[in-house]
C-alpha cells in the first residue's frame, strides 16, 4: 500500500449558504498522478484551494504529508508546488524577478527556475505586463516547480499553452513522478488526463462521485459495435442476452449495439453466422465521464443511440 | 518579519513615495516663499482674524494670532490640514493595496502559496508602510526647516523635530483602521472609501468639538483629538501621551487586521 501523501476527511466548504464541496474523502498515494475532473463550478478549485490553505474548511479537513492543510499550511507549502487555476503575477516585475523573489521566499530553487524557464522557452527578461496568456502560464508553472517539491498541485495546468509546451510539461511531470513526486491536478482536458494520470477523481456538484484507476475507466468504456451480416440478421440471434450488451438496434442486415466488458461471448455468438463486416469503436473517456454526470432521472431514454465515430480498427471476415 | 516581502514592498513603493515627497517639498517651497509677504500683511489682518469664530481659529491651530509666527503659518498652511490630507491619501492608497487589492489582483494567492505566514506578510508590508510614512514626515520637517530658513523665517528646529513622532504616529493611526477595512472588505475601492469616510468623520468630529462641549466629550475617540501640531511646534516638546494613544490606535487597527487576515478566505 503506497504511503498516503494527500488525504481529506469529510472536507466540506460552504460560501455562506452556497455549497463548495461536501464530505470529500480523497486519498492520493505516494508517487501517484491523480486527475481531478469535473465541470465548471463542480468544486475542483475549491478543493485545491482548501488543500493549499487558501480557504478555511467549514467542517472536516485535509492533510498533506501528515500536516494539516489549514493549521499547518506553512509547513504544507514548503513541500508543495502550487499552480493556481488563474495564475496572476506581478505585472511590474520581470520573469526573472519573479523567479528570484519566489526563490528567496522558499530559500531555494533559483537555478532550477532558470533552467525550467529555458526549457519552456520563456523570455524572463520581459516584464509580465508584456506577457501573453501562455507566457504567463509558463512562468506560473516555473514558479510552481522550481523548488522541486515532493508534492505538486496544479489547477488546469495546460490552460493557454500551445501543444508543444503541453508536451514539454507532460515530460516534466513524468520526470518529477519518476523522481518520486506526487501530483494532483484538475483538468477539463480528458486526453491529457488519460495520458498521464494513474487515477481519476470525478467531482460533481461539490461531491466526489467516483475515483477510479485509469485502466478501470478504460475497461468501463463502452464499445460501439456494428455487425453487418451477409444476409438478413438471423432470427435466433439473441444479442440482448449477452452480458454487457445494451441498446441493440437491428436495421436490415445490420445490427448495432453497445458493449461493456468482455467481447468474447459476442464474438462466439456472431462467429456462428456469415458476417460481412464487424467493426468496433471505443467510446471516448468523455462518454464515461459524461455518464458520471447524468443525475438520477435525467437519462433521456428516447435519445437516438450515439453513432460510432470512424472505427480505429475493423475486424473483417476471415481475420481473427 | 519576512525580509524578502519587505524588500519587495520597498521596491514596489519607492517611486510612488518619492512622488508624494517631491509634492510635499514643492508645496513647502511655495508656501515658504510666500511667507515673507504673508508676514507683512498678517499684521494688518490680525485684527480682522480676531473676529473669526474662536472654534474655527482653534481648529486650524491659530488661537493666538501671531503674525510673526512661522509655526502658526505652517500649521495653517501645511501640517494642520493639507499635510493631513496628503498623509491620509498616501496611507489609504497603500493599505488598500495591501490586502484587498492584492487579493483582487490575484497576487496574494501567489504569495500565500509560498511558505510565509500570513501575519508575517502583513508585518513586513506594514514595516514598509512605516518607512514610507516616516520618509514623508521627515521630508516635511526637513523641508520646512530648510525652505523656511531660506526665506528668513524664524524656524523652530526643536518644534519640527518634536513634530516627527507626532506626524508618524498620526500616519500609523490612520493606517491601522485603513488596513482593517482592507482586511474586512473584498473590494479595494470599498476599503478605501470606508477608510476615507472614517478619516473624514474623525476630522469633522474634531471640528465640531470646538463648538460643542457634548461632541468634545467624544472627540477623544477620534485620531485628530490627539493631533495638535501647533502646540508641538511652539513648545518643541514631544507629546508623549498623544503619541502613545495614536500608537494604540495603530496597534488595535493592525492587530485586528492581522486577526481578520489570518482567517480570511483567499478566493
Amino acid at each position: 500500500m503506497p504511503e498516503t501523501i494527500i488525504s481529506t476527511s469529510s472536507l466540506t466548504k460552504y460560501y455562506g449558504k452556497v455549497l463548495g464541496v461536501k464530505d470529500l474523502d480523497l486519498v492520493v498515494g505516494s508517487g501517484e498522478v491523480f486527475g481531478f475532473l469535473g465541470p465548471n463550478g463542480a468544486g475542483k478549485t475549491t478543493t485545491i484551494r482548501l488543500l493549499m490553505g487558501m480557504l478555511k474548511p467549514t467542517t472536516g479537513g485535509g492533510t498533506i504529508l501528515g500536516l494539516d492543510t489549514w493549521s499547518q499550511s506553512v509547513g504544507v507549502k514548503r513541500q508543495v508546488g502550487y499552480l493556481p487555476g488563474d495564475a496572476r503575477l506581478y505585472r511590474s516585475l520581470k520573469g526573472e524577478e519573479h523567479i528570484r523573489y519566489i526563490a528567496a521566499l522558499n530559500g531555494t530553487g533559483e537555478k532550477t527556475g532558470l533552467e525550467l524557464a529555458s526549457r519552456l522557452d520563456l523570455d524572463i527578461s520581459r516584464r509580465v505586463a508584456g506577457y501573453s496568456r501562455g507566457m504567463g502560464q509558463k512562468l506560473a508553472i516555473v514558479l510552481a516547480l522550481m523548488k522541486t517539491p515532493p508534492v505538486i498541485i496544479m489547477d488546469e495546468p495546460t490552460n493557454g499553452l500551445d501543444p508543444l509546451t503541453q508536451r514539454e510539461l507532460y515530460e516534466i511531470l513524468n520526470e518529477r513522478r519518476s523522481g518520486g513526486a506526487t501530483i494532483l491536478f484538475s483538468s477539463h482536458n480528458l486526453p491529457e488526463v488519460e495520458r498521464i494520470c494513474d487515477r481519476v477523481g470525478i467531482i460533481r456538484q461539490g461531491e466526489l462521485v467516483a475515483t477510479e484507476r485509469m485502466e478501470n475507466l478504460r475497461a468501463m468504456r463502452l464499445r460501439n459495435v456494428e455487425i453487418i451480416f451477409e444476409g438478413a440478421i438471423p432470427g435466433d440471434l439473441d444479442l440482448e442476452s449477452l452480458p454487457g450488451v445494451s441498446e441493440v438496434e437491428r436495421m436490415g442486415n445490420r445490427a448495432q449495439l453497445k458493449l461493456r466488458g468482455d467481447i468474447n461471448p459476442l464474438l462466439r455468438l456472431v462467429a456462428r453466422h456469415d458476417v460481412a463486416d464487424f467493426t468496433v469503436s471505443h467510446a471516448s473517456l468523455e462518454d464515461v465521464f459524461i455518464e458520471f454526470y447524468e443525475l438520477p432521472g435525467e437519462k433521456k431514454e428516447d435519445e437516438p443511440a450515439v453513432k460510432p465515430p470512424l472505427p480505429p480498427r475493423s475486424l473483417r471476415r476471415g481475420k481473427s | 518579519m519576512n525580509l524578502s516581502v519587505l524588500r519587495k514592498t520597498l521596491s514596489d513603493r519607492w517611486a510612488g513615495t518619492l512622488v508624494y515627497a517631491l509634492g510635499i517639498l514643492g508645496y513647502i517651497l511655495m508656501i515658504s516663499a510666500v511667507y515673507p509677504t504673508f508676514k507683512k500683511t498678517m499684521a494688518a489682518k490680525s485684527e480682522l482674524l480676531k473676529n473669526y469664530p474662536k472654534g474655527l481659529l482653534q481648529f486650524f491651530g491659530v488661537q493666538n494670532i501671531n503674525a510673526a509666527s512661522f509655526n502658526n503659518y505652517m500649521t495653517i498652511e501645511l501640517v494642520g490640514f493639507i499635510w493631513v490630507i496628503i498623509m491620509a491619501a498616501f496611507v489609504i492608497a497603500w493599505t488598500r493595496a495591501m490586502i484587498s487589492g492584492e487579493i483582487r489582483d490575484g497576487t496574494m494567492e501567489l504569495l500565500l502559496a509560498q511558505p510565509v505566514e500570513r501575519w508575517k506578510v502583513l508585518v513586513s508590508e506594514g514595516a514598509g508602510l512605516l518607512a514610507g510614512i516616516a520618509a514623508l514626515t521627515v521630508v516635511t520637517a526637513v523641508g520646512a526647516i530648510a525652505f523656511g530658513s531660506a526665506f528668513s523665517a524664524k524656524v523652530s528646529y526643536a518644534g519640527f523635530a518634536a513634530f516627527l513622532p507626532l506626524g508618524i504616529c498620526l500616519g500609523l493611526a490612520i493606517a491601522g483602521y485603513s488596513l482593517l477595512f482592507s482586511a474586512l472588505l473584498d473590494d479595494p475601492r470599498r476599503a478605501a472609501m470606508a477608510a476615507t469616510g472614517l478619516t473624514l468623520f474623525f476630522y469633522v468630529l474634531h471640528f465640531v468639538s470646538q463648538y460643542s462641549s457634548v461632541v468634545a466629550k467624544i472627540d477623544w475617540f477620534g485620531v485628530f483629538h490627539w493631533y495638535n501640531p501647533l502646540s508641538v511646534l511652539d513648545s518643541g516638546n514631544v507629546p508623549v501621551k498623544s503619541i502613545l494613544i495614536l500608537l494604540a490606535f495603530a496597534a488595535i487597527g493592525f492587530g485586528a487586521a492581522i486577526a481578520v487576515f489570518q482567517r480570511k478566505d483567499i478566493k
